[in-house]
């Protein structure tokens, strides 16, 4: 049993030390890697610099170079570089200055002999010590780690999900979302904050006195710096908490979540419409590429990407609820029969993009080699399609439904207002002419993380699905 | 059928063409006959009926010329001559708005068309177009005092391009050193200002082949033009765009504007009819005018909201893609945080902050597709950069942002110019649903977006006011977004 921990415990240390060679090559990580351990880094440090103050490696280096300057082989080196500057000199047809030229062969040269007498030291097994060599012989020690186990946890963290490719890539992709979700956050907040429009005199009206608009702002905290605001802003969006709105004194928060469900259901009912209907389509078109159906299939959908929403809707409404009488013109939840029209509208414009990179990234994978492979093997030409060549093509399709699925969240409130759904789109468009700060911050930032969510989850499973990208990671 | 048979039908564009205008008149045809019952009132209608009966016309007229071209392709190869002339029957369907057969005629007229005949008529039918829509206003109560000077100028125009039509399908231009085809198409291209764009077009090319350039600027133009005036989606698609430009200029001295932006109470809600072709809105304002004048802000609106972002991403894009890494991850992730807001989410709080004005409009729109454009610049800088010419620059000793901006961005704008023609539709649509939503240009305004607003309150009593404005909508977005296609098969036919 105990050779067993032991056991993994060199593995473990193996691997940190790998991965802490691989980290210090780039600064910036470098000091990442200090600042997260800097309570084991302060005592190693101090150790390194009593006991390995004066090592005989730099005496060494010292020694070799003095013995190399003073060998003809540095007036060779001298000369060369000299003669490198005067044939780009006169090749440019420029004055050829004595002293930049000696200071430029010098220089040179001194590097160029740093390089061989290291490369000499090498060859004599002699290595250089510095700190970052001596830290990574510790990593090795067992009794090292499990010392420093308690103080360095952040830095063994990030070592270790250093070490594994996938795991980190997304761990960084993790960390750029709440990147992008604070600064999200700051940035419509600034926006709102230095908006020229004073929500206490849309409010109150223009009769209220001053007091009365004072008053108004201390209670809602508007008096507050801006530091202060956008602290709050941000710990209300964090903790789901921002308040109550301007107008009507609701809960922000519960009008938010009492919204945002039928706002995702008819997105989601729209994408599954969208992919359910095009990726047939864009398959017909680029199997019958260049024919009839392809040209008018393709037609159509330029067609769908051209229609506005709004207006769409109101053809609609015109023809199915006014002229026909089949659908119901407004959207109400006890009946099923009225969402058909806005998840319809609202997913046109993403079934014509789908259709139209379907066609289109088939056509690009129809004349790899591997589909030509696929026909010199005798396969049929209905499996080539179906296993080659489409399941090549899914992947900027994928790419795309994630990129789509955001623009649909931020279109849906124009959809919203022609159907009369109170989703979060319509939610924010109200409260955009006062403006009430919390309630339009709220909307916009939680929609901007769901869509984060969403593409987030798109490039993990990309990264899982894609064999390019996991070979890829693995080379890095 | 032979393989060589079939192999003549699909290489044939004028068989191609005439199939699709085919199926585009079928289908205006059975919309018009729609229209001509009114079910909920039990009434017949006269103008649609003749509209149905004219189309009708056509497309029996163009199956029986797709048939000839089709025969004489199965059995002699080529086009006969008897089927060109045949062809030539369509020219004056332009007459009831058939553009398509109309340049499809045009297009029979000559074996081997050239880019510059193309061009020369389809600037006719643009032509034709405006003095058409022009001629509308005879039937106002009075019409503006530069009413007769324009239009007489405009006809004038006309007249010069039936000349030039008439010479381009006679006449073939080379490449070579030529004084009257350089005037001539210095003329042109002063003729460019007056809106009808071709002319622009044309003008230019007539300049790059008759004064004495090197031959690969003539072939690249060459190579650009031949490809997009033989893709008759992507011509018909400019038409409408240049059509709706030059309108706008053209409305200057043709159309009133306190038609389309003064209330006259007299005339509230009036159905359409020759005084008003689409009819009044409930303040008695002309709905045509008003789509008329609502074509220039739209096209300002997208022009600019295209090219400010363009340019600022576009730039922004390429440092990042050239310089270091650091540099590229600043400003990457800094527009990531750009990115994560959909467009018009981000234009709805700009607005909101901001308050609703057309320069806000404007800003707000491009703000939103700076990332975008940065991506795309970013990537194609990051490709072009390891190529061998920016390379032997580098040996060469050149500067860095003389490389960056003499060598690299050049090389990698046809992509950014592709997504422009797609954004610039975006934007259309984009702009008329935040007026719609009352987010847009200042609601007096006559912008499409506004005009539909007011006509989506009477959907129920008088649904053309919503109608109509949506249509100019949809040809307008949908004539860029064919344009754009045929620019990308021309430009990077890898790219989609």
């Amino acid at each position: 049993m105990p050779s067993q921990t032991t056991k993994s415990m060199v593995s473990t240390g193996g691997k940190l030390e790998k991965s802490y060679r691989h980290i210090s090559e780039s600064s910036m990580q470098t000091i990442w890697l200090v600042i997260l351990g800097l309570p084991v880094h302060i005592v190693s440090w101090i150790y390194y610099k009593i006991n390995f103050r004066h090592t005989t490696y730099q005496k060494q280096l010292h020694k070799q170079i003095e013995m190399m300057r003073h060998s003809p082989k540095y007036e060779e080196l001298l000369e060369r570089y000299r003669k490198q500057y005067r044939s780009k000199k006169e090749y440019f047809n420029e004055p050829i200055l004595e002293d930049e030229m000696e200071q430029l062969a010098t220089q040179l040269s001194d590097e160029q002999v740093l390089k061989l007498a290291k490369a000499e030291l090498a060859n004599q097994n002699m290595e250089e010590m510095n700190y970052h060599r001596f830290f990574q012989d510790c990593l090795q020690n067992k009794l090292f780690l499990v010392l420093s186990f308690i103080p360095g946890i952040f830095m063994y963290l990030y070592l270790l999900i250093y070490s594994n490719p996938f795991i980190r890539y997304i761990a960084e992709r993790i960390v750029m979302t709440i990147f992008v979700i604070v600064s999200v956050t700051i940035f419509v907040f600034t926006m709102l904050y230095f908006s020229p429009t004073d929500p206490a005199a849309n409010i109150l009206g223009e009769a209220a006195t001053m007091e009365q608009r004072e008053e108004f702002n201390r209670q809602y905290g508007l008096d507050q710096p801006y530091h202060v605001q956008l602290w709050h802003a941000v710990k209300g969006i964090l903790s789901f908490d921002l308040g109550y709105s301007y107008t009507g004194n609701e809960d922000v928060m519960t009008s938010i979540a009492n919204r945002f469900p039928i706002t995702l259901i008819i997105a989601l009912w729209s994408l599954l419409m969208a992919i359910v209907i095009a990726i047939p389509i864009g398959m017909i078109s680029a199997a019958r590429m260049n024919t009839f159906w392809d040209y008018t299939l393709m037609f159509i959908a330029l067609i769908g990407l051209s229609i506005p929403n709004f207006w769409q809707g109101l053809i609609f409404i015109l023809n199915f609820s006014i002229n026909w009488g089949i659908l119901p013109a407004t959207y109400s939840p006890s009946n099923w029969l009225s969402i058909i029209m806005p998840v319809i509208v609202l997913g046109t414009g993403l079934t014509a993009s789908i259709a139209r990179m379907t066609r289109s990234s088939i056509l690009e994978v129809i004349n790899e080699d591997y589909i030509i492979t696929a026909k010199a093997k005798g396969l049929k030409p209905g499996p080539i399609f179906v296993n080659h060549a489409l399941r090549n093509a899914m992947i900027p399709i994928i790419t795309l439904v994630g990129l789509q699925f955001g623009g649909m969240l931020g279109g849906a409130a124009v959809t919203e207002k022609v159907f009369n759904i109170s989703g979060i789109g319509s939610y924010i468009v109200d409260k955009q002419f006062i403006p009430d700060i919390p309630a339009v911050l709220g909307g916009v930032v939680y929609i901007a993380i769901v869509i984060s969510l969403v593409n987030l989850l798109v490039d993990i499973l990309y990264a899982l699905l894609n064999p390019r990208i996991r070979s890829q990671m693995k080379n890095v | 059928m032979s393989t060589q048979q079939v192999f003549a039908l699909k290489q044939s564009e004028e068989y191609k063409q005439a199939q699709f205008t085919f199926v585009i008149s079928i289908a205006l045809m059975v919309i018009f006959l729609f229209n001509v019952y009114d079910f909920s009132e039990d009434t017949w209608s006269m103008g649609w009926g003749i509209f149905s009966l004219a189309y009708l016309l056509i497309s029996v007229l163009q199956g029986i010329i797709t048939y000839c071209i089709k025969r004489d392709l199965l059995t002699e190869g080529t086009i006969q001559k008897r089927s060109r002339i045949l062809g030539a029957i369509q020219l004056p369907s332009i007459l009831v708005g058939n553009v398509f057969s109309t340049a499809f005629a045009f297009r029979m007229l000559r074996r081997k068309p050239s880019i510059e005949y193309t061009l020369s008529y389809f600037m006719l039918i643009a032509q034709f177009l405006i003095v058409g829509v022009s001629l509308f206003n005879v039937f106002k109560p009075y019409v503006s005092d530069k009413f007769m000077m324009t239009m007489t100028v405009l006809t004038l125009f006309l007249i010069m391009d039936i000349v030039l039509v008439l010479y381009f399908n006679r006449n073939d231009v080379v490449h070579q050193k030529n004084n009257k085809l350089k005037w001539l198409g210095i003329a042109l291209f002063l003729r460019g200002v007056t809106g009808n764009l071709f002319g622009f077009i044309l003008g230019y090319s007539l300049l790059v082949k008759s004064t004495n350039r090197d031959a690969s600027a003539v072939d690249k133009w060459n190579k650009l033009w031949n490809k997009i005036t033989r893709n008759f989606t992507a011509m018909l698609g400019l038409l409408f765009v240049i059509f709706t430009f030059a309108i706008s200029v053209a409305s200057i001295g043709t159309f009133v504007y306190s038609f389309a932006s003064e209330n006259n109470y007299e005339a509230m809600l009036l159905e359409p009819s020759l005084m008003h072709p689409f009819g009044t809105d409930n303040f008695g304002r002309d709905v045509f005018s008003r789509i008329i004048y609502g074509a220039r802000i739209s096209l300002i609106v997208g022009v600019v909201t295209t090219i400010i972002p363009f340019v600022i991403g576009g730039g922004l894009g390429a440092v990042a893609g050239y310089f270091s890494k650091s540099l590229d991850n600043v400003i990457m992730r800094i527009l990531d945080v750009l990115y994560a807001i959909p467009g018009i989410l981000l234009a709805i709080a700009i607005i909101a902050a901001f308050g609703s004005s057309t320069t806000n409009l404007i800003i707000a729109l491009s703000v939103g597709s700076i990332p975008t454009y940065a991506r795309t610049m970013r990537a194609n800088v990051m490709m072009v950069s390891n190529l061998e010419y920016v390379e032997a620059a580098k040996a060469l000793g050149e500067s860095e942002w003389k490389i960056l901006f003499q060598h690299v961005v050049p090389n990698s704008l046809a992509p950014m110019i592709v997504k422009a023609t797609f954004t610039i539709g975006g934007a259309i649509i984009a702009t008329s649903s935040l007026s719609f939503l009352g987010l847009g240009v200042e609601p007096h305004v006559p912008e499409w977006g506004n005009v539909l607003r007011v006509g989506s309150e009477y959907l129920e009593t008088h649904p053309y006011l919503a109608i109509f404005p949506g249509i100019a909508i949809i040809l307008l977005v949908l004539s860029f977004n064919f344009f754009g296609d045929g620019l990308r098969d021309s430009l990077d036919p890898k790219m989609d």
